[in-house]
């Protein structure tokens, strides 16, 4: 089924600073909402800490600027907006265990790419692939020096096990931040590895090593995603296991077909990083709303006895998040399963299938659970504030969006 | 169920989602059956909420969740990957050799082949295969819930009963999905005759007559099953030979909580007997046939481990259908019940039959032996199983004094069978949940320890190339 009429190409092409800009003005709402005066002032402040972020949905919309350099860069800014409050002890402190892992991959990976730079003769990916194809290096220094460089990529993708920066990063960063730290970092660790294996086919050795190694990683997030996710104690953790699940994602593709889509070219990128920075957003914010420990016997919270529409909206990014049906998420991991089907990748399929499982089996069960069981008593009489429920309606409003942005053009 | 300035009583809610759920479930396509699954489960979970014992029953019902994953499952394969729905048909080998010789065909591979293709298009025939088990309480996982009543307060007993329905329509509504995987219709044979046997079992030990009447809906359901599984009738044909029998049942069922509308007088009652009966012979008799006289060969095992729950069944439905006391004085004129009960058993009554006619008019064929000797079950059952079994008393339930029966018997296999299957689960739990363990005490949340994993994992790196 197709919808009757398509989007002209103009507007095709700004759909990618859609979900950035769509992000930004849910931060923005979200930062409102912590305001409780009803003069501009709280509208000023909430837009001059939206305006922070415009470097981080600027790379989300036009992932092509990241080079390996500027990776690292938009790595450290975001560590840096993370830091920025020392009152905000939690956020700090999640600002410092990225920091002091992140400082460790790139170290790990520069280490790497100058052993790759003094075997092959040369510091581009591009000359470095016929060089080594020579043979004139000894096997375990090229090696070494290969599955080095792509130890900051795989931290960075944020898939199992380094699954616990987007949990850590969620549960500590406020509402309106994690999903933009999160988002760029995946994106820097996904530009990461694609330039490091730019021109990899040229040396057949090389390209088998890198598919074993990224085979095994995509693996492990996959697996190890899905297996985690259960066990996380807080709904916040629980949207950063999903969010890891999306590093998996990539993973998983690049194994399959390091030069094709969904992820190889900017635009696919694009799409996967903005869809993921809004299901992140309302799914975040949706998970501040949710109960820790109750189970699905008790009464709902506030935001689903007051406002249960809101909680819908929410609920609805979760959903995507995880890939559920009838969402936009949906249309990506079909589309690494596709990919993982063309290539012959029956075992990282079956990891595809069930991280999906486990990860649209949680949301469903967390909504439920979310909703909880009505037990008489009247709604409470505060209500949640009007931004953050607008927050919510954005960011599932546009997640629609996409979703028939993918209908009309499916891969994007 | 309330939002802002609508509030729908959770009953209507859960009653609109089951109707709409169970109507999705004729459609084709595994979507609409998954979405049909998902307001069944929706459902339940409406009507669980809003009972006093919202924890018990919301813990009771939460399996309904796993048949449409399963579905959904399936669905993504075939919506990623469409031309996994091609892999299993065979293949053209020639041209007919005439009018009389059909065109010969290649057999469909076997999905032990290394072919992922071949693997996907199975996994996605056994998700399809399991939803449909397991809303029949053909899988251990879900066996012992057609005892138990339903969510829903006033219709709870019948409400039970629609899960086998709703797992006989997806088993139907998609054959066309599993039944092409040749070890998916082997595993499924064998699955839903062991669900005969103790579905047939199950119903002959309960005592009351609503919990029999469950446990023979999924009786009929599986048999049914069986019918689309093997291939033995048209699908058409095979829906319909179970609506006679499980119609019947599922009327039965919910006028027995009306007043017992089935067994209001001796004439209504004898007419329903064998309106009963009739349907499921009709729905026996060409699986019998087919099962114990295929290729012109006696299968016996086949035909006994089929033909005993057939006796069985048929003699629990003639023994147990007996007489209500009438309490009423005087009965009301303006009561129709009587004159609908009698219409549904007509309909009970002709379904069967009328369909096995159609089968015939369509060219399905069996032998006289095989045709004798798959009636001889339910003709049994009139005479003398039926003088064997405990009768039961005017209200329906069996009063049974002393133990060592055949009652005794069939309890304790059932019982056997669920705790030996529940058992198994849990062994197969508590493996999964030690290996997950590592998973959940991967890092404390220390930031030295990441640092530690990540040297370690690097290390790791390191060596693996090295040792390929």
């Amino acid at each position: 089924m197709t919808f009757p009429f398509s989007l002209p190409p103009w507007m095709l092409v700004w759909t990618a600073f859609l979900p950035p800009l769509a992000a930004l003005g849910a931060a923005t709402l979200v930062r409102r909402a912590h305001a409780r005066a009803g003069e501009m002032q709280p509208w000023i402040e909430a837009g001059v800490v939206g305006l922070t972020l415009v470097p981080l949905a600027v790379v989300v919309a036009w992932p092509g600027l990241l080079l390996p350099a500027r990776a690292a860069l938009a790595a450290g800014l975001s560590i840096a907006l993370l830091a920025h409050d020392p009152r905000d002890l939690p956020q700090t402190e999640v600002a410092l265990k990225i920091m002091w892992v992140l400082t460790a991959a790139f170290a790990l990976s520069w280490a790497g790419d100058a052993l790759l730079a003094m075997a092959s003769g040369s510091a581009r990916a591009r000359e470095q692939w016929p060089a080594l194809a020579l043979a004139l290096d000894p096997y375990a220094l090229w090696t070494a020096a290969l599955s080095l460089s792509m130890m900051a990529g795989l931290v960075l993708l944020g898939g199992a096990p380094f699954h616990f920066w987007p949990g850590d990063l969620f549960h500590g960063a406020r509402a309106h931040v994690a999903p933009f730290v999160a988002a760029t970092l995946q994106l820097a660790g996904a530009a990461w590895l694609l330039r490091h294996l730019d021109g990899i086919t040229a040396f057949n050795d090389a390209a088998v090593l890198v598919r074993s190694l990224l085979t095994l990683a995509a693996a492990a997030a996959l697996a190890g995603g899905a297996a985690t996710l259960g066990y996380q104690s807080r709904p916040e953790r629980r949207v950063g296991a999903l969010v890891s699940l999306q590093g998996g994602l990539v993973l998983a593709s690049l194994a399959a077909a390091p030069s094709r889509e969904p992820f190889a070219d900017h635009g696919g990128l694009a799409l996967w990083a903005g869809h993921m920075l809004l299901a992140a957003t309302g799914a975040t914010l949706l998970s501040r709303f949710l109960p820790a420990t109750a189970g699905p016997e008790e009464r709902a919270s506030v935001l689903f006895r007051r406002h249960p529409w809101s909680g819908a909206a929410g609920g609805y990014a979760l959903l995507s998040l995880a890939g559920a049906p009838g969402t936009p998420g949906m249309y990506l991991w079909l589309d690494v399963a596709r990919t993982l089907a063309d290539h012959r990748r029956p075992g990282l399929l079956f990891g595809v299938m069930l991280a999906w499982l486990a990860a649209f089996g949680v949301s469903a069960f967390e909504i439920r659970r979310a909703f909880g069981s009505p037990d008489g008593s009247p709604p409470p009489g505060r209500a949640v504030p009007r931004s953050l429920r607008t927050a919510m309606w954005l960011a599932s409003g546009s997640l629609l969006v996409l979703l028939w942005v993918w209908r009309t053009h499916p891969g994007g | 169920m309330a939002f802002a300035g609508l509030r729908v009583p959770p009953n209507y809610a859960g009653a609109a989602c089951a109707a709409v759920g169970v109507l999705l479930l004729m459609m084709p396509g595994l979507a609409w059956a998954a979405i049909g699954l998902e307001l069944v489960a929706l459902a339940f979970w409406l009507w669980a909420r809003s009972l006093p014992d919202r924890g018990e029953q919301l813990q009771r019902w939460g399996w309904l969740r796993r048949p449409p994953m399963a579905l959904w499952l399936a669905a993504a394969l075939f919506l990623a990957l469409p031309e996994l729905k091609l892999v299993f048909a065979p293949v053209p080998a020639g041209p007919a050799a005439g009018p009389i010789t059909p065109p010969a065909f290649m057999p469909a591979p076997l999905p032990m082949a290394r072919d992922p293709m071949l693997l996907l298009r199975t996994l996605a025939s056994l998700a399809v295969l399991w939803a449909g088990l397991e809303l029949m309480a053909a899988l251990p996982l879900s066996r012992p819930f057609p005892d138990l009543t339903g969510p829903a307060r006033p219709v709870g007993p019948w409400l039970t009963a629609i899960l086998p329905v709703t797992g006989f329509l997806v088993l139907w509504r998609q054959a066309a999905v599993w039944t092409a995987a040749p070890l998916v219709r082997e595993i499924a044979t064998l699955a839903l005759m062991f669900a005969v046997v103790l579905a047939a079992l199950r119903a002959f030990s309960r005592r009351s007559l609503t919990a029999t009447l469950r446990w023979l809906v999924v009786y009929d359901s599986a048999l049914a099953s069986l019918l689309v599984a093997r291939d033995v009738v048209r699908g058409e044909i095979a829906g319909l030979l179970w609506l006679g029998a499980a119609g019947g049942r599922l009327i039965a069922l919910a006028a027995e909580l009306r007043g017992q509308a089935v067994r209001r007088g001796t004439r209504l009652t004898r007419f329903w007997r064998f309106a009963g009966w009739v349907a499921g012979a009709s729905l026996a008799w060409p699986l019998l046939a087919d099962a114990g006289f295929a290729e012109h060969q006696f299968h016996a095992v086949e035909y006994f481990v089929l033909a005993a729950p057939v006796m069985i069944a048929s003699a629990l439905w003639l023994n147990r259908v007996v007489e209500a006391p009438e309490r009423r004085a005087m009965a009301r004129r303006e009561d129709r019940a009587p004159r609908v009960s009698r219409l549904g058993a007509v309909a009970t009554l002709l379904v069967g039959p009328a369909s096995l006619a159609w089968a015939w008019r369509q060219g399905f064929h069996v032998s006289p032996l095989a045709a004798a000797a798959a009636v001889l079950p339910p003709l049994l059952a009139w005479w003398p199983v039926r003088r064997l079994i405990p009768a039961a008393d005017p209200s329906g339930m069996v009063r049974e004094h002393g133990s060592g029966g055949p009652r005794d018997f069939a309890l304790s296999t059932f019982r056997a069978v669920t705790v030996i299957e529940r058992q198994l689960a849990a062994a197969i739990a508590s493996v999964a949940r030690a290996l997950g363990a590592p998973a959940r005490d991967l890092h404390s949340g220390d930031a030295q320890e990441y640092l530690l994993f990540l040297v370690g994992v690097a290390v790791l790196a390191l060596l693996l190339p090295l040792l390929r």
